[in-house]
């Protein structure tokens, strides 16, 4: 037995960066009006989100929703000695509901913008067609509250790393970088698996359906704007 | 006695036809405010309809007719910026240098009503491919005067 486990799988940690990088990019090219780098990085988001909930299915242990989702009970006595806690075989009951919003406040600001249209009718989601300008306005609304509601939470997220890292003593990071985390005393956790074949065959459909997305489902257009 | 009132009743409509065409003049700041904005609003809603358009069947009867509410809309404008209309009499993203630059400002109002016509004029031509590029034009003007005359949100 080696001193170290894997607790992240390589795709989880690919999700979890290339995320990042995004949402920072977006947030950039939203705030400049590069409307063009905003709408590809948008959709790449999407195609990362739809990933991680098909990975949430059929990746390894720790990736699955079915492992990290806890019922309430557990979530509160997590909570309430949080700091006294071992290290947790991937997200801890009460992270684990962490992820679950972030994912859902970052699929609902991707899905607004695929519907926005901006104040002009100059520039727009590669569905809003399907909707009418007000339609459009709304969902422009709803993607500027999504984004500052996941601004929230990406804040908490970082405020609990720093809870551990600090008060605990406890590196969350290292472990999404290297995937792998010291092993606890008496801990006797195999490694992650997961299947390449299975990620490849995910990554591949999804990328078919965001491609489709960003077509509007037109896929013999008469005019390019 | 008949006569008179007869003479005023038809001076007031007269006032009141000619009010039509510059409702600005008589409006209060908070109307010819909320005038521009629902014009504004609905150059936006035909800027959607032609984009839609062209994403899609490129139905010349409906582009024609939002480029001509683009154009008309456009001439309206004009008119909707009196003195005394800026942020400090209500809520607008126009910006104050709207009446501190006029000329630049009216430049680019005209400008908009030349590119309008010219979208109205390859509309009704039906041909997809000349509507996307005047269109991105039109859309030029509006972000151009936009960038310099109305707040970033």
């Amino acid at each position: 037995m080696t001193e170290k486990v894997r607790v992240w799988d390589v795709p989880v940690r690919l999700f979890h960066w290339s995320l990042l990088g995004l949402f920072a990019f977006s947030w950039w090219s939203g705030e400049n009006h590069e409307m063009e780098w905003h709408r590809q990085s948008g959709l790449l988001i999407l195609a990362l989100l739809l990933f991680r909930l098909f990975w949430g299915l059929a990746g390894s242990r720790t990736a699955r929703f079915a492992h990290f989702l806890k019922g309430p009970r557990t979530v509160l006595a997590y909570a309430r000695k949080a700091a006294d806690e071992h290290a947790t075989d991937g997200h801890n009951p009460l992270g684990g509901w962490s992820v679950a919003a972030l994912l859902a406040v970052l699929l609902t600001l991707v899905v607004a913008g695929l519907f926005s249209v901006d104040v002009d009718g100059l520039e727009s989601g590669p569905l809003a067609d399907y909707i009418s300008f007000d339609g459009g306005r709304t969902a422009a609304e709803i993607h500027e509250v999504a984004f500052n509601v996941a601004l929230g939470l990406i804040g908490l997220h970082v405020c609990a790393i720093g809870f551990y890292q600090f008060l605990v003593g406890r590196d969350l990071v290292s472990p999404m970088i290297t995937g792998r985390r010291e092993r606890e005393q008496g801990e006797t956790l195999d490694d992650v698996r997961w299947s390449p074949v299975r990620a490849l065959i995910g990554l591949v459909v999804i990328l078919a359906l965001v491609w489709a997305v960003s077509k509007g489902f037109h896929f013999n257009s008469a005019g390019d704007v | 006695m008949n006569k008179p009132s007869f003479r005023t009743f038809a001076a007031a409509l007269a006032v009141l036809a000619a009010a039509g065409g510059s409702l600005a003049v008589a409006a209060s700041p908070a109307d010819t405010i909320a005038l521009r904005q629902a014009n504004f609003k609905k150059m936006g809603g035909a800027m959607k309809v032609i984009k839609d358009e062209l994403a899609g069947s490129a139905n010349k009867a409906k582009m024609a007719g939002a480029a001509k509410t683009i154009a008309a809309m456009a001439r309206a404008q004009g008119p909707l910026f009196p003195n005394g209309t800026g942020p400090s009499a209500g809520k607008t993203d126009a910006l104050p240098a709207i009446w501190s630059q006029r000329p630049t400002f009216d430049g680019h109002a005209k400008k908009l009503i030349a590119e309008a016509d010219k979208l109205v004029a390859v509309a009704g031509s039906g041909n997809a491919a000349a509507v996307g590029v005047q269109f991105k034009a039109v859309g030029g003007t509006c972000s151009g005067c936009h960038k310099q005359f109305r707040a970033d949100d």
